[in-house]
C-alpha cells in the first residue's frame, strides 16, 4: 500500500507532489487553472465546484503519465468529504426559493458522487466507485477501505478528498482537493494499513501547511 | 474467498407498513404506498409520492428513531452497542432542514444516542446506488476487518428540495410509478428507512449468506444511463465472478426499476446482455416509490422475504412489456423456488452496483 503520486489543489496553489506547480491570480482560479493545464473539455465549464477541482486535480495527477496505459475497469475510485454537495445544494434552494424556478443544470450536482461520475467520463474509467461523508479528513477510514481492496484483489486505487463549503452569506469559506494515487498489493497487511494511515494523515497537513505559507 | 457473512432483517419502516412482517402482508396483497399529493409540486403540481402519514415533523430524524426503536425489537442493546458492532449509513441527502448545515450530523447523533455504540458511523453518500455498496462495504468490514457485526441504515424522506429537483428533470411520472411497463412515464419518489444486519454469526433456522458485490461506472453521462448498459453489464459479470457461482444459478433479480423511460431501457439491455433476459425480475419503485438511498436496502430485505417465504413479488405497475429487449417481469406474486438472487442498482453519476446472496439450506 504505497502513494505513487499525490496532488493538492486549493486557491492557494496547485501542487503536485508537495511541490507547487503554480499558483493562481484571479478570482476565478478554477478557471485559471483550466486554463494553465491548457485543457480543451468545454464541459468543464458546466460542472460545479467539486467535480471542478476533481477533474483539474486528475489532470495534474495524471501529467506525469503514470496512469496511460491502464486497463478501462482497474482503477477504482475512493472519495470522500465532509459537506457532501453542501455548496450546490444552496444554489439549488436558491433557484427555486428566489429565481423562480428549480435549476435541472443546478440539481443534477446536488449529489457529492457526481465528480466520480465527472471523472469516470473523462477518462473512460469503468471500475469501482464509492464516495464516503466523514465530520472531517478521515485517514483511517481511507486506510480501512484501501486494505478492504488490496485484499479483493485491486491493485490501483486514485483517492481523493474534495471538499466545498459555502458559509452563512453564501461565501466561499473553504475549498480544497487532496488526490492521492496508490499502488495495492494482496500481500498489504493491516500493519500496512496503520503506517499507510499515518503517513497519509502527514502528507495531508504538509500540503495544509505548504499552503498556508504561500 | 474470507469467512462466511449471514444477512438477516434489521426493521423497515415504510408507507406500508412498520417491520419487516407489516411489510410483507402489504407487498403480499400488493398492496402500494404510492398515492395523489395535491399540491405538493413546485407550481402545486398533483405529484404521485409514497410519503409515511404518520411522520410529521423533523422527518429525516423521526424517521431514523422510528426505525432504531423498532430495531431494538429484533436486535438486543448488547449487540448494538458493542464495539465490535460497526453502522453503515446509507442516504442521498441526509436531514437536508439541516442545511447550510452538516446535513449527516443528526443522523450520527440519532445513531449513537440510540445504541450507544462506540464507532463512528459510516455514512456513504453514492446517490440511488448507496444502498447496494452500503451492503457491500458492511461485508468487506466483515471479512477484512475486526468486526462481527455490520448494521447497513438506508433512509431517504421525500422533501421540496428533491422533488422539484426530479420534476425540474420531467422525470416525475403523473400517475403511479410502472417500472418496465410500456406506458412507463417516470418515477414516484418514495420514503423509508431499511435496516439490514450482517453477521459472521450464522443465524438459527433461516439464514441467507453474502456472496459477493462490486459496483462500476458508466463513463458516460452524469444524470443519463448508458444506452449499452454498460456499467450494469460490467458489475452483474464482475460480481458473478467474485462470488464463482454460474448464470444459470441465479433464480431472481431484484433489479433498479424506476420506471423512466431510459433507466428501464438500459436496465433490459444490460440484462440482456449478461444472458439473464430468462431469470424472473421484479421492480418494488410501483410499491415504495423510489426511495434513493434507502432503494438497495430495502429492496434487499424484499429479498430475503422472498426467500424466506419461496414466493416472487409481483413488479407492481407492470402490464405490457416496454422496453426493447424483453425480459421476464414478474407480473403476479407467486410461489417458486429462490435460493440465488442478484440485487441491482443503477444512479446518477453513472454508478452502478450489484450484489448475490443465497440461502443456507
Amino acid at each position: 500500500m504505497k502513494i505513487t503520486v499525490s496532488s493538492y489543489l486549493s486557491r492557494r496553489g496547485a501542487f503536485l507532489d508537495t511541490e507547487l506547480k503554480f499558483g493562481f491570480r484571479e478570482e476565478n482560479w478554477l478557471k485559471e487553472c483550466y486554463q494553465q493545464l491548457e485543457m480543451d473539455y468545454p464541459k468543464f465549464y458546466k460542472m460545479d465546484h467539486l467535480s471542478k477541482m476533481a477533474v483539474l486535480s486528475t489532470e495534474i495527477i495524471k501529467s506525469g503519465g503514470i496512469l496511460n496505459g491502464i486497463q478501462d475497469d482497474e482503477l477504482e475510485l475512493l472519495f470522500a468529504n465532509a459537506n457532501a454537495s453542501q455548496h450546490t445544494d444552496l444554489k439549488f434552494i436558491e433557484s427555486y426559493e428566489q429565481q423562480g424556478n428549480p435549476s435541472p443544470s443546478l440539481f443534477v450536482y446536488t449529489l457529492p458522487n457526481i465528480l466520480t461520475g465527472e471523472l469516470a467520463i473523462r477518462n473512460k474509467w469503468y471500475g469501482e466507485n464509492t464516495f464516503f461523508i466523514t465530520p472531517e479528513f478521515d485517514e483511517t477510514l481511507f486506510a480501512e477501505r484501501l486494505y478492504h481492496s488490496a485484499r479483493k484483489g485491486s491493485k490501483l486505487c486514485l483517492c481523493g478528498w474534495v471538499d466545498s463549503k459555502l458559509n452563512a452569506q453564501s461565501a466561499v469559506e473553504l475549498e480544497e482537493c487532496f488526490l492521492f494515487l496508490v499502488a495495492l498489493s494482496k500481500e498489504d497487511t493491516r500493519n500496512d494499513s496503520s503506517s499507510f494511515a499515518i503517513t497519509l494523515k502527514e502528507l495531508y497537513t504538509s500540503y495544509q501547511a505548504s499552503t498556508l505559507d504561500n | 474467498m474470507g469467512s462466511n457473512i449471514y444477512l438477516s432483517y434489521g426493521t423497515l419502516v415504510s408507507p406500508i407498513g412498520v417491520g419487516t412482517k407489516e411489510n410483507f402482508q402489504s407487498l403480499k396483497s400488493g398492496i402500494s404506498g404510492i398515492k395523489k399529493e395535491e399540491g405538493s409540486g413546485f407550481k402545486q403540481e398533483d405529484w404521485y409520492l409514497s410519503k409515511i402519514d404518520s411522520i410529521r415533523e423533523n422527518r429525516f430524524d423521526s424517521l431514523l428513531e422510528l426505525a432504531l426503536s423498532n430495531l431494538k425489537e429484533s436486535c438486543s442493546g448488547e449487540l448494538l452497542g458493542d464495539q465490535k458492532t460497526i453502522f453503515i449509513l446509507s442516504s442521498t441527502k441526509g436531514n437536508i432542514d439541516n442545511l447550510p448545515g452538516d446535513v449527516f450530523a443528526s443522523a450520527r447523533r440519532i445513531i449513537h444516542n440510540a445504541t450507544n455504540n462506540p464507532n463512528a458511523v459510516v455514512v456513504i453518500s453514492n446517490a440511488c446506488i448507496s444502498g447496494v455498496i452500503a451492503v457491500n462495504t458492511a461485508a468487506d468490514y466483515l471479512r477484512y476487518s475486526d468486526f462481527e457485526t455490520a448494521v447497513v441504515i438506508g433512509i431517504d424522506v421525500v422533501s421540496d428540495f428533491v422533488l422539484f429537483g426530479f420534476q425540474s428533470l420531467f422525470a416525475l411520472s403523473d400517475e403511479p410509478a410502472r417500472p418496465f411497463d410500456k406506458e412507463r412515464k417516470g418515477i414516484s419518489l418514495g420514503e423509508a428507512c431499511g435496516i439490514v444486519v450482517l453477521s459472521r454469526e450464522k443465524p438459527r433456522g433461516f439464514s441467507v449468506e453474502y456472496l459477493a458485490g462490486a459496483s462500476s461506472n458508466d463513463a458516460n453521462h452524469i444524470s443519463g444511463p448508458s444506452r449499452t448498459g454498460e456499467g450494469l453489464f460490467r458489475v452483474v459479470g464482475k460480481t458473478i465472478e467474485r462470488a464463482g457461482i454460474g448464470r444459470s444459478e441465479i433464480d431472481f433479480i431484484s433489479a433498479h426499476g424506476t420506471g423512466t423511460l431510459y433507466n428501464d431501457e438500459m436496465e433490459s439491455i444490460a440484462f440482456n446482455r449478461c444472458g439473464l433476459q430468462q431469470v424472473p425480475v421484479n421492480s418494488l419503485k410501483g410499491f415504495f416509490g423510489h426511495t434513493l438511498g434507502a432503494a438497495g436496502v430495502i429492496e434487499v430485505i424484499a429479498c430475503l422475504l422472498s426467500m424466506e417465504h419461496q414466493l416472487l413479488l409481483e413488479s407492481k405497475g407492470f402490464r405490457e412489456t416496454g422496453t426493447t429487449h424483453e425480459i421476464n417481469i414478474v407480473q403476479h406474486t407467486q410461489p417458486a423456488s429462490i435460493r440465488t438472487v442478484l440485487k441491482t442498482a443503477s444512479g446518477f453519476g453513472g454508478g452502478n452496483a450489484a450484489l448475490l446472496i443465497r440461502q443456507v439450506l
